[in-house]
């Protein structure tokens, strides 16, 4: 038979002294470490993904349109983005982007600061070097200095390069932001199955969305609980390496469970393999006019771009 | 790792998806047939796992991030199909939500970090750990080196894509139109970063899991390792093996995937000299290089700068993508003929298996 | 075992245990037209962790069973062999007079009317509450079971209306709080309209009103002619709320088994089964039932 729990607490649980430290001392705050940095910053990104479904419950232009139409769209917009070879044709684009924002009712500060931080300012950053002669040859338009005689310094090349790789890297990102901040997240899903994408990619893409919650969460409360049991501050890499090591393991044992418990929970209501879905998706005349649209926009853009030149 | 949209013409992004496409319908095929209706679950929580490790990233100099992909890991964990699926519903998460790799490029990011991370970590994987039993330490390691030299072989595959842009695009007058670096600087902007940090995060990483797992629950790992015993006790007597031809080849690729990075690590001393704004990174403890490895650099150097002499502009375009398809090609050719080698084996293993034991349920 | 009452019955003394075989016929001594006739369960997690050691039980229609027991004792396990989830390593499980196995499950007709007469909540509603939105969480059953889209979505709509959660239709699950969330499990269950329930623990995580609300509704059930089985830690509810308990022993077993009344007052088996406190009381004979703890006073504690 099961013993009773008689379980007498330690006297020094009930004892008034704080923590270990028997001077009282709380500790000095320390600067957060990058695994701490990319946390936080994590579940803000996330929360702000979350926070997007209201800019998408908004009653604008791409709010309205069926998320295939959208998603259609915007690939052929991307692709019309990635064969322009001129600035101009990316910045009329990138203009036009814009616009379907406003109309979209998308803030446009939200917008901008979605779009730019960080991958195009980030990029903007990397291809500066490559203006430079001796990555990107071409006419040396500013002399920097001179090498056995030959003239180094910015290319015009490297300029437009530079600024031609920028402007796609945005405007590619716009296109995207701006589909997935109009479309809620579960619309965004349907079109995609609508697109084609099989059914059982489907059910993975929308089970893992929910789990990067719960597991961030659980990350967030491990760190959390394992910097309340750290009193002192050992070297920042270091910690960040030991926990990448140690959470993982316990992560993975959290996925594992977790996995176990959910297929449970769909065998228990008839889940055998194959799931079905409430299919809601019809498309109306306007999400075909808006297709239409899109496929003009991408020939003209294409033909524009041919005629600046090659 | 994740490239944007922008940095690659739209024809590599192309290419991406012709590698990719076939690659899912395989894989959606094989674990629908392997792990029945677990697969679904633990596919998404592998994957949402995948995608929060991939939030642990830095930038690197030339225009992604230097992270760990956790491929390698769930390869060893779910089989590698499996791991297809789940690091490109990460990846497809990463693109449509954050903006972190592109749309038209997710097809490249996920022959990248979603076909070539987890095979070529699981190949190294078995290779390295063989028949030994499922909780022993030699496997640790093996996880570790598979999933250390995956991560570098995904990044080398994500500089070569980068560095073939600007010779095989660009306009008359020689401005590049997609990402402007060539292969020796993009080799080594990608190579030394994930030999350093992420290589060692994914491989530590791997290297835990595989661990607590052993320790936890080590059942877990039963069905990716069909045939496999548990522990020492539990193994069967089993004739001397003999080297498959396949074997050996599957051992050639990956030796060589492990050597490439080496050896274009040379080029990289060359190039900080040229470039100011990456002598940095070779300051990152390379400044002995290996004298063996001179030679790989004259045989990289020679094929491809002389090959793609950037300073005429009319090269025949036809040539640089016959080139940049080549080289994607003999990736996928590689991937396609590890797979293959697995296939043939798994699915050996897998009927010995049925007639040697009645399918237990785990957990 | 010396504190049973008279009142109190063991269920079923010597258990016969039976080979597990797909064929295996009922047990002699099954009473007829019992829901669940379970027989000498044993199981345990990983083959280390024993979470049931020998389990009989049977279940009638019409029943409402409570199974108490202390944190680790067995219930949630015993509550998934019900439902076929986990298959026990011995002992036998028959289900509306049909053996329960991993292999009888696997056939289609088998498995559809299995799981269309039983459902089940779980005890952690974050693993039960996996699809994208709402709505499509509580419409997974009924697809999955071949209803059409059409009578699925009548269903859905009456179901989260009758839970009072129709607002939180297309919410996605993460965004709702726990309590939200097991409704949302509970939604998906009823949608199906089971003959048997099977509860792990429903009312922990609901605020008082709703915990007083799910208690009407599974006697409602139950007088709609619903078999409910469930796991509680909820002593105070249990006179309204079951017809039966079964009290789980730390040790993975049953140690009794009795109308509520009777183990309520029944002290002794209480605290063996760790259930409760030696300083905290039930009290029975009052008008309402009081759960109160006494200032501890034992030797060594000064306060
Ligand atoms: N996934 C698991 N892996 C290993 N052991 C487990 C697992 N789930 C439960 N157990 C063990 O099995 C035993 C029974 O667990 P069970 O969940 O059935 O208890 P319970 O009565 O529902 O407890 P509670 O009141 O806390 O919910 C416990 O000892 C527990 O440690
Ligand atoms: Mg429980």
């Amino acid at each position: 038979m099961a013993e009773h729990t008689t379980t007498t607490t330690p006297s020094w649980l009930l004892s008034s002294n704080v923590g270990l430290c028997p001077c009282g001392c709380i500790g000095k705050r320390t600067k957060g470490s990058f695994v701490e940095k990319t946390l936080t910053g994590g579940s803000d990104l996330l929360r702000q993904v979350m926070f997007s479904d209201d800019l998408a419950r908004r009653s604008g232009l791409l709010q309205r349109l069926d998320p295939r139409a959208k998603l259609g769209g915007m690939l052929l917009l991307l692709i019309g983005a990635g064969l322009a070879h001129h600035l101009e044709t990316l910045l009329a684009t990138y203009v036009v982007v814009l616009a379907l924002a406003g109309a979209s009712r998308v803030p446009l500060g939200f917008f901008l600061k979605r779009v730019w931080l960080f991958v195009p300012i980030f990029t903007l950053i990397v291809v500066l070097p490559a203006t430079l002669s001796i990555v990107t040859h071409g006419d040396v338009v500013v002399e920097l200095w001179s090498w056995h005689g030959q003239p180094q310094g910015l290319t015009a090349q490297g300029l437009r390069s530079a600024a031609l790789v920028v402007s796609r890297v945005a405007v590619s990102i716009s296109l995207v932001v701006l589909v997935t901040v109009t479309t809620p997240w579960n619309r965004l899903l349907a079109g995609l199955r609508g697109l084609g994408v099989p059914r059982m990619f489907i059910l993975v893409i929308g089970m893992a969305y929910r789990y990067i919650f719960l597991l961030l969460d659980s990350v967030t409360d491990m760190y959390e609980a394992r910097k309340a049991r750290t009193m002192a501050r050992v070297k920042h890499d270091r910690t960040a390496r030991a926990f990448v090591g140690a959470s993982a393991g316990a992560l993975v044992g959290k996925a594992n469970q977790l996995s176990e418990e959910v297929h449970q929970a769909m065998v228990a209501r008839g889940y055998r393999g194959e799931a079905r879905v409430l299919d809601t998706l019809r498309l109306r005349r306007a999400d075909l006019v808006a297709l239409a649209v899109a496929v003009l926009a991408t020939a003209l853009m294409l033909t524009a771009d041919r005629m600046l030149g090659r | 790792m994740h490239i944007p949209d922008g940095y690659l013409s739209p024809s590599t992004c192309a290419v991406g998806y012709a590698v990719a496409i076939p690659t899912w319908a395989i894989a959606s095929k094989r674990v629908s047939k392997v792990v029945k209706t677990r697969n679904v679950p633990m596919l998404a929580v592998f994957s949402a796992l995948s995608f929060l490790v991939m939030m642990f990233n830095v930038p690197i100099p030339d225009g992604t991030t230097a992270h760990a992909v956790g491929g390698a890991v769930i390869a060893i964990c779910l089989g590698p199909w499996a791991a297809v699926i789940a690091v490109s519903v990460a990846l497809l998460f990463q693109a449509l939500l954050f903006g972190d790799g592109g749309v038209l490029s997710y097809g490249v990011n996920v022959v990248n970090m979603a076909i070539i991370l987890p095979f070529v970590g699981y190949g190294i994987y078995r290779l390295i750990a063989g028949r030994t039993p499922l909780t022993s330490g030699r496997r640790v390691v093996a996880a570790a080196i598979g999933g250390y030299v995956g991560i570098n072989a995904a990044a080398l595959a994500a500089a070569v894509e980068f560095g073939i842009q600007p010779d095989l695009f660009k306009s008359a007058d020689g401005t590049p139109l997609y990402s402007p670096y060539h292969l020796s600087q993009t080799i080594p902007a990608m190579a030394i970063p994930h030999l350093t940090i992420a290589g060692l995060v994914e491989a530590v990483m791997s290297a835990a899991i595989v661990a607590y797992l052993q320790r936890a629950d080590v059942s877990r790992l039963v069905p990716s390792h069909p045939g496999i015993p548990l522990t020492e006790a539990d193994r069967a007597p089993r004739p001397a093996r003999t080297l498959a031809p396949a074997r050996v080849a599957l051992g050639f690729v990956v030796l060589m995937v492990v050597l490439s990075p080496l050896g274009l690590l040379a080029p990289g001393g060359a190039f900080g000299e040229d470039n100011p704004n990456d002598l940095n990174l070779n300051k990152l403890g390379l400044h002995a290089v290996p004298a063996g490895l001179d030679k790989y650099n004259g045989f990289w150097s020679h094929t491809l700068l002389g090959g793609y002499g950037f300073s005429s502009g009319d090269h025949a375009d036809l040539g640089y993508i016959l080139s940049a398809l080549i080289g994607i090609v003999v990736v996928g050719v590689a991937i396609l003929l590890i797979g293959l080698v697995m296939r043939a084996v798994l699915g050996r293993r897998d009927a010995d298996r049925e007639r040697e034991q009645e399918p237990q349920r785990l957990g | 075992m010396t504190t049973q009452e008279s009142l109190i019955s063991h269920d079923h003394a010597g258990p016969p245990t039976l080979s597990a075989g797909d064929h295996a016929p009922l047990p002699a001594d099954a009473p007829p037209g019992a829901i669940f006739v379970a027989r000498g369960l044993r199981y345990s997690y990983l083959d280390r962790f024993a979470a049931l050691d020998g389990v009989d039980l049977d279940v009638m229609p019409g029943e409402m069973v409570a199974l108490l027991g202390a944190n680790g004792s067995g219930k949630s396990t015993l509550l998934k062999v019900l439902d076929g989830l986990v298959f026990p390593s011995e002992g036998t499980l028959h289900a509306f007079g049909h053996l329960v196995t991993e292999g009888n499950l696997e056939d289609e007709q088998y498995v559809e009317a299995f799981r269309s007469r039983v459902g089940f909540v779980f005890q952690n509603s974050d693993t039960q509450v996996f699809s994208p939105t709402v709505r499509e969480e509580v419409a997974f059953g009924c697809l999955q079971l071949g209803l059409s889209a059409e009578e699925t979505r009548q269903r859905v709509d009456d179901v989260l209306g009758m839970l009072g959660i129709a607002d939180l239709a297309d919410r996605a699950p993460f965004q709702l709080s726990g309590g939200q969330k097991k409704k949302v499990a509970i939604a998906s269950v009823l949608v199906m309209n089971p003959e048997v329930l099977l509860f792990d623990e429903p009312t922990a995580a609901l605020d008082p009103r709703s915990q007083q609300w799910l208690a009407e509704l599974i006697v409602e059930l139950n007088a709609a002619g619903k078999t409910i089985v469930y796991a509680t830690h909820d002593l105070d509810v249990l006179e309204q709320i079951a017809t039966r308990c079964v009290v789980f022993s730390e040790d993975h077993r049953i140690l009794a088994s009795g109308p509520p009344g009777a183990i309520l007052d029944d002290t002794a088996l209480l605290l063996s089964a760790n259930l409760i406190h030696e300083h905290s009381h039930v009290h029975l004979r009052e008008g309402q039932r009081v759960e109160h703890s006494h200032a501890h006073q034992r030797g060594g504690h000064h306060h």
